[in-house]
């Protein structure tokens, strides 16, 4: 009588451990809490693992809608110290049945940015092997950010380009009304071979050679 | 001033006092010209803008990616030996030269030549056609660097991270296999085809971006040296800044004194490699941009007393101090690269260990990684060699000599170094202008080498503006440059990059020293340098432009000819994104 209460009572964490252990449809899970958050990180403790166990149990419950799933429904077992474990979701309706694989998976794949968030970890640090994570999808512009700025650039560069060859055309124009206008002035004005009239502008003038006091000239 | 002399000579009171000294003008010194001539040859504002034009255009890419790179082959700091020995005896003399031949003779390339012979016209047009190869192809580095530019101004810098596949459930394979730096380069910058034959259509993107590239360049140029002029001011000057501004921020990188120590100890034993030498003097000559007739044509507009014996030593050891500078900053960014990515691979293994054998995390730190890899060895050698094959054996040298040079350095690794710095956005645009403004430099020279020769034809000057001359070479190169935006315009790009310009300048450069020195005969070139600087050029020039430049360019051309007869068939590199593990391929070009 004896022997059978006992194994009552000790029966269904047997069969727990043993349908944790020797399941297919268990996912390991490794958090890196030292590597993700420093010197904030905290200790795995069995408070964390009751944390651990509830939001699956709430993972569960947005999946499949029902509002059955509770703590005992999620078994974990091998436990290491990497904090690393493997853990099984068994049915609500019959507690030796598991969730299919495919479903926790599809559930976990939902809620992982919850669970993430709950530990303050990422998609990197909070890995459940075999579960790729989603990463965020790409973000589709209207125009692309480099459109804009290059249209920026060749506009102004387009507009500074038709400045100067406005400003070019207008001189020369003023150019050949002055000419038209001072031709007969024409004698007179002296320039040294072949530079630009604005040179002579110079504080210091030019040096001429034809008037320096140099030895290499003829001497009288 | 026939009477002058005359009434002067007859003069007795003049003849007691001193003798008095007449000066005959040369015939045809004065002349009287009409107000609006148009064969006044515009010129600098002043001797300073020239000599910022210079160093802008010899101040290019070439200091800032090849340098580092040969000083990391060669020997570190024991580089700068045969370096510096190379700038007094090619580098400042042929410099020197190709600027007084420009003072003198007031022409661009090919009437400075048929000035000097007749039979010598053939030299100018092929510094024209050569400095037409640079101009089409080297636009296209523009062109990448504007694209850069651009793609800077997001939150996240695209290269920093792979895209995500379709089903996102993790990255692009290509991405996975390279890294995102060399994907966002060879995949979204250039779309690039698995080989030469294949042409693809053209990238629209960078197709607007030479184009941007060429209109900037014909803003820069577009009346000559007067909008040349005003544009150097920072083209030279603001590349400083940014260097400066980036050598501060790299030193205080972490692990950037890794990278300078490495570079900077001298290993003494590469100087008896004859290769080192040569390396420099090529580096030496193409860094100065010798023979494309770009000093040329800038002298040209330089007013006939300038002194340009000392602006050519001033401005190639600017040229020099700007490439050991930047070496400076690239292997600073070197340092925290390769520390970066020793400290990732140690991180990596640590995890794997821990991963595979479930030890806590504060068991293995960083530092004793590689002791536990060879304990769990010893003590678990079949669990261990579950994952021997993943294991990597992290070495900070073997990063360290990871030694890159040309775009490889400019797009890949720099752009790898600044993503993972804070502020990476300002950063990384802060670099592209600087590379554009060191690019944008150097095309000012090449065009101007160009536009100078046209516009002392008098043909053409008769019937177009020079605005017009100017606007039609920079269409010409836009629409022939478009060949290097397609698919495979990489690897067209490598083909000109090594090709186009190395041998044929080391000739242009030799027959330009032996036609100065013996067929123009030295003694008539030292006449005419007295008669701009007022004194003739001392031994030192003079020895190094007859006997020991030729010697050298000789010796360098002969070295060329020989490399390509032993070479056998080109190959180049081409990424092929079908090949699983690495991206590049040896592909021989027939």
């Amino acid at each position: 009588m004896l022997a059978g209460v006992l194994l009552l009572i000790f029966l269904p964490p047997l069969v727990a451990k043993d349908l944790c252990k020797d399941s297919q449809d268990g996912f390991k899970v490794r958090l890196s809490i030292k590597t993700g958050l420093g010197d904030d990180a905290y200790e795995w403790n069995e408070s964390e693992m009751f944390l651990f166990r509830s939001t699956l149990a709430y993972a569960m419950r947005k999946h499949s809608n029902q509002d059955t799933y509770t703590i005992d429904n999620i078994l974990v077992c091998n436990d290491t110290q990497r904090v690393s474990f493997v853990f099984v979701v068994t049915s609500t309706d019959d507690p030796d049945q598991l969730i299919p694989k495919e479903q926790v998976e599809l559930a976990v794949r939902q809620n992982k940015h919850r669970i993430n968030n709950a530990f303050l970890l990422s998609d990197m640090t909070l890995e459940f092997m075999g579960i790729p994570p989603t990463l965020s999808a790409p973000i589709i512009y209207d125009t692309e950010p480099w459109l804009i700025v290059f249209g920026v650039v060749i506009g102004a560069v387009a507009v500074g380009i038709v400045a100067l060859l406005m400003s070019t055309v207008s001189k020369k124009r003023r150019a050949k009304e002055k000419a038209a206008g001072l031709s007969e002035e024409d004698e007179g004005i002296v320039k040294e071979n072949g530079t630009a009239l604005s040179s002579l502008g110079r504080k210091e003038g030019v040096y001429n050679q034809a008037f320096s006091n140099d030895d290499r000239f003829t001497k009288l | 001033n026939a009477t002058t002399s005359d009434s002067i000579k007859h003069s007795p009171e003049l003849h007691q006092i001193q003798p008095v000294k007449l000066c005959v003008p040369p015939s045809g010194f004065i002349r009287k010209l009409p107000l609006h001539n148009k064969e006044a040859r515009p010129s600098w504002d002043s001797p300073m803008q020239f000599v910022l034009a210079c160093v802008s255009y010899a101040v290019g890419l070439g200091n800032v990616w090849r340098f580092p790179y040969l000083c990391q082959m060669h020997g570190g700091g024991g580089f700068l030996i045969p370096y510096l020995l190379m700038l007094f005896l090619e580098g400042i003399p042929l410099f020197c030269m190709e600027l007084a031949i420009g003072q003198k003779m007031r022409l661009g390339s090919i009437g400075a030549w048929t000035a000097i012979s007749p039979y010598l016209g053939g030299l100018g047009i092929a510094s024209v056609v050569t400095s037409m190869y640079l101009c089409l192809y080297y636009n296209v580095i523009n062109a990448w660097s504007f694209w850069y530019l651009f793609h800077s101004f997001q939150s996240v810098l695209p290269w920093a991270e792979c895209p995500v596949n379709a089903n996102r459930t993790g990255y692009l394979e290509e991405c996975e296999v390279a890294s995102p730096t060399q994907y966002f380069f060879y995949r979204e910058t250039l779309n690039i085809s698995s080989s030469i034959d294949e042409n693809g259509g053209l990238h629209m993107g960078q197709a607007l971006c030479l184009l941007l590239a060429w209109i900037i360049v014909y803003l820069f140029i577009v009346r000559g040296v007067k909008s040349t002029g005003m544009v150097v001011y920072f083209t030279a000057t603001f590349p400083y800044v940014v260097l400066f501004i980036y050598l501060i921020r790299g030193v205080t990188l972490h692990g950037a004194w890794n990278g300078v120590k490495y570079m900077f100890t001298p290993k003494l034993e590469q100087l008896a490699n004859p290769q080192t030498w040569i390396n420099a003097a090529t580096q030496i000559f193409f860094s100065l941009g010798l023979g494309f007739g770009s000093l040329i044509a800038f002298s040209s507009y330089n007013h006939h007393n300038n002194d340009f014996e000392k602006q050519a030593v001033v401005i190639s050891l600017i040229n020099s101090g700007t490439s050991v500078f930047a070496s400076v900053v690239t292997f600073s960014i070197y340092g925290f690269k390769a520390t970066f990515n020793y400290e990732s691979c140690l991180e990596r293994m640590r995890l794997l260990c821990l991963n595979a054998f479930d030890l806590s995390e504060e068991s293995i730190s960083a530092e004793n990684v590689t002791a536990w890899i060879s304990h769990l060895n010893i003590t678990h050698p079949e669990r261990f060699a579950a994952i021997a094959s993943k294991i990597e054996h992290c070495s900070l040298e073997a990063e360290l000599d990871t030694a890159v040079e040309g775009t490889g350095l400019a797009f890949i690794v720099y752009s790898e170094a600044i993503k993972n710095m804070p502020l990476s956005q300002l950063w990384s645009v802060l670099y592209f202008i600087m590379l554009l403004l060191l690019g944008m430099g150097s095309m000012l020279g090449n065009v101007t080498a160009i536009i100078t020769p046209l516009a002392d034809i008098k043909l053409l000057t008769r019937f177009l503006s020079s605005e017009s001359i100017n606007g039609l070479v920079c269409l010409l190169c836009l629409l022939l440059g478009f060949g290097f935006t397609s698919r495979s315009g990489s690897y067209w790009f490598t083909i000109f990059n090594e090709y186009a310009a190395t041998l044929s300048l080391l000739f242009i450069v030799f027959i330009e020293v032996i036609s100065v020195c013996y067929i123009y005969g030295l003694r008539r070139f030292e006449r005419d340098i007295e008669d701009m600087l007022g004194h003739r050029p001392n031994w030192y020039w003079k020895v190094m432009w007859a006997v020991v430049s030729p010697l050298l360019l000789f010796s360098l051309f002969i070295f060329y000819i020989i490399n390509y007869i032993q070479g056998g068939t080109p190959t180049y590199q081409a990424w092929d994104k079908d090949l699983v593990r690495s991206g590049f391929s040896n592909i021989t070009v027939y």
